[in-house]
C-alpha cells in the first residue's frame, strides 16, 4: 500500500505519527516528513497507517491507487 | 488540490416553526452566538445545525455567518485566499483592538511567523515539558485532595494550563496568571463589545510591559526571544513593535483560556460516567484517544472567523465578498457524515477526526502542549482520586460565545 502526504495541507497536527509512528514520521517542527511525496506503507501496519490517515484533520494523507 | 467534489447533498430543510419551538429563534435567518439560548442548548443546537443547517446567517450587529458541515469547515479553513484571516477571527470585533499576529494574518506574514514560533511549541519540545507540568498536576491536586472536595475550575482547570505555560514557555510569574485569566474571560464573554475591548486593553499593557522588560535582559534563547527577534516580512521590512506584542497576546489567549475547558469537561464526564472511567482506570493506555473523543465533543473555540475575499457559495448558499464568515468548529466535529453516532462520547472511539484545534494554516499552534496537559491531568487524577462524583445538588454552570467555558464544578470523593 502507497501512500501520499500532502505538503500544502499538512499543518502539523502530527495524528498521523501518533497512531502510526512506524509509518509516518514528524520532523523537528512536528510536520510529517515526506509531506509532498509518497511512501510505501511497511507489511503488517496497513492497519496503524489507515488509523493515522483517517485522524488527520486536514485528510493531507490519500491512498494512492495502484 | 482538494479532492473532494463540491458536496451535492441537499439538506433536508429545517422548518421555521419547528426552530422557533425549540431554539426559540430562526437559527438559519437569525442566529446569535451570544444568545443564552445557545449556551444552555449547546449540544441539541450544534447537533441540529450540522445535520440541517449547512450555512446559517446571524444579524448581530455588522452580521456574520456561520458554516458548519466538516467539510465545508476543512475546505474553508484550508482555502486562506478566499477566507482570509487579514480582518480578524471576533464576530464584530471591539474598534481599535489591534490585529493579533499571526492568528489574524494571511500567508506570506502568517508563513514567516509560524515557521520560527513553531519550535518552541512542537511534539519534541513540549515531551520536555511533560515531568515538570506532571508535578504541577500532582502540586495541585496535594493541595485539596484530603478535604474530598473541591472546585475544579478555580482549584485546578484555570491554574495548570497557565502554569504549563508561564512556567516553561512564557517565564512569566504564575501569581499574575489570576488577572489575565480574567482579561481573558471578561474579554471574551462581557454582553457590552465595549467592555470586551477593555478588558483586552489590560491584557496587551501588562504583556507589552513584561516584552519591553524582557528586550533590556539578556537573551534566554526561549519564545520570548524569537518575539523580540521578529522576522522580514515580504519586500524586506521588519516586524513592527506592535505585531511583537500581538503575538504575545495570541499566545497568551490561547494558552490559557482554553485547555481548561476540554480538562473540566472531560473531569465531569468521568465524574458522571462510571463506566468510562472504568475503561480508563483498567487500560489507563486508553487515555491518549479519550483526549481526543473529549476534545472532539467539549470544544472550546466554538467557531473562528474569516472575511470572505470574494463572493463564495458554500453548500447552496452565496457569501458575498466582505460578509465576516464563522468557522464552526464545534459542529464539524460532530458531524455524522464522517463518524457514527457523532452525539455519543466514546473514549474507544477510533481514528477521531475532530477540528478542535482548528483546520489549515491556523492550526492551533498549542495543540501539542494542550494534549500533554491533558494526558497528565488524566493520568494522575485518575490515580489518586480514581472515584469521584459531582457533589449533590450541584451542576456545572457554562458560559458560551464564539469561546465555551465552565465557570464551576463541585467535585466529592
Amino acid at each position: 500500500m502507497r501512500m501520499k502526504i500532502d505538503d500544502e495541507n499538512c499543518t502539523g497536527h502530527g495524528r498521523c505519527a501518533k497512531y502510526a509512528p512506524n509509518v509516518f514520521r514528524l520532523d523537528d517542527d512536528g510536520y510529517n516528513v515526506d509531506r509532498g511525496s509518497e511512501i510505501e506503507v511497511p507489511a503488517g501496519e496497513e492497519k496503524t497507517a489507515l488509523l493515522g490517515m483517517k485522524s488527520c484533520p486536514e485528510r493531507a494523507i490519500t491512498i494512492v491507487e495502484e | 488540490m482538494n479532492e473532494d467534489a463540491p458536496s451535492a447533498e441537499v439538506f433536508e430543510a429545517p422548518s421555521h416553526d419547528e426552530m422557533i419551538a425549540r431554539f426559540g429563534r430562526d437559527l438559519v435567518n437569525d442566529f446569535d452566538l451570544d444568545d443564552p439560548a445557545f449556551n444552555d442548548k449547546f449540544d441539541e443546537t450544534l447537533n441540529y445545525m450540522v445535520r440541517k443547517c449547512p450555512v446559517v446567517h446571524s444579524r448581530v450587529g455588522r452580521g456574520y455567518y456561520l458554516i458548519n458541515t466538516q467539510d465545508d469547515v476543512r475546505r474553508a479553513a484550508q482555502d486562506w485566499r478566499t477566507f482570509s484571516s487579514a480582518k480578524g477571527y471576533m464576530p464584530n470585533r471591539p474598534e481599535g483592538l489591534p490585529y493579533l499576529m499571526p492568528e489574524e494574518s494571511d500567508p506570506p506574514i502568517h508563513t514567516k511567523w509560524r515557521h520560527v514560533l513553531n519550535p518552541h511549541l512542537s511534539p519534541r519540545t513540549v515531551a520536555g515539558y511533560e515531568q515538570p507540568v506532571r508535578d504541577d498536576v500532582n502540586a495541585l491536586i496535594d493541595k485539596f485532595i484530603d478535604r474530598a472536595e473541591c472546585e475544579f475550575i478555580s482549584e485546578f482547570g484555570a491554574l495548570l494550563p497557565g502554569w504549563a505555560f508561564f512556567k516553561n514557555i512564557l517565564g512569566l510569574p504564575i501569581d499574575d496568571l489570576a488577572m489575565l485569566v480574567n482579561g481573558v474571560e471578561e474579554g471574551t464573554f462581557a454582553p457590552d463589545p465595549e467592555v470586551r475591548g477593555k478588558y483586552f486593553g489590560e491584557v496587551f499593557a501588562y504583556l507589552e510591559t513584561h516584552l519591553a522588560w524582557r528586550k533590556t535582559q539578556p537573551s534566554r534563547g526561549d519564545l520570548i526571544d524569537t518575539i523580540l527577534a521578529g522576522v522580514t516580512y515580504e519586500g524586506g521590512t521588519e516586524s513592527p513593535w506592535a505585531h511583537k506584542v500581538s503575538i504575545l497576546v495570541d499566545l497568551t489567549f490561547g494558552g490559557i483560556a482554553t485547555t481548561t475547558f476540554v480538562m473540566a469537561s472531560a473531569i465531569h464526564h468521568l465524574a458522571m460516567h462510571p463506566d468510562q472511567r472504568q475503561l480508563l482506570l483498567d487500560d489507563p493506555s486508553l487515555i491518549e484517544n479519550a483526549i481526543e473523543e473529549y476534545a472532539r465533543f467539549f470544544p472550546p473555540v466554538v467557531a473562528l472567523g474569516r472575511t470572505c475575499t470574494r463572493d463564495v457559495e458554500v453548500s447552496g448558499t452565496t457569501i458575498p465578498e466582505g460578509e465576516f464568515v464563522m468557522l464552526t468548529y464545534a459542529a464539524a466535529s460532530r458531524d455524522p457524515r464522517h463518524m457514527d453516532e457523532p452525539e455519543k462520547i466514546d473514549v474507544r472511539r477510533e481514528g477521531i477526526p475532530h477540528s478542535t484545534f482548528g483546520v489549515g494554516p491556523h492550526r492551533c499552534i498549542g495543540s501539542n502542549l494542550a494534549r500533554v496537559e491533558l494526558t497528565a491531568t488524566l493520568e494522575e487524577w485518575l490515580k489518586r482520586i480514581p472515584e469521584f462524583s459531582v457533589k449533590p445538588g450541584t451542576e456545572p454552570t457554562y458560559v458560551t460565545g464564539f469561546l465555551r467555558s465552565m465557570r464551576s464544578l463541585e467535585l466529592v470523593w
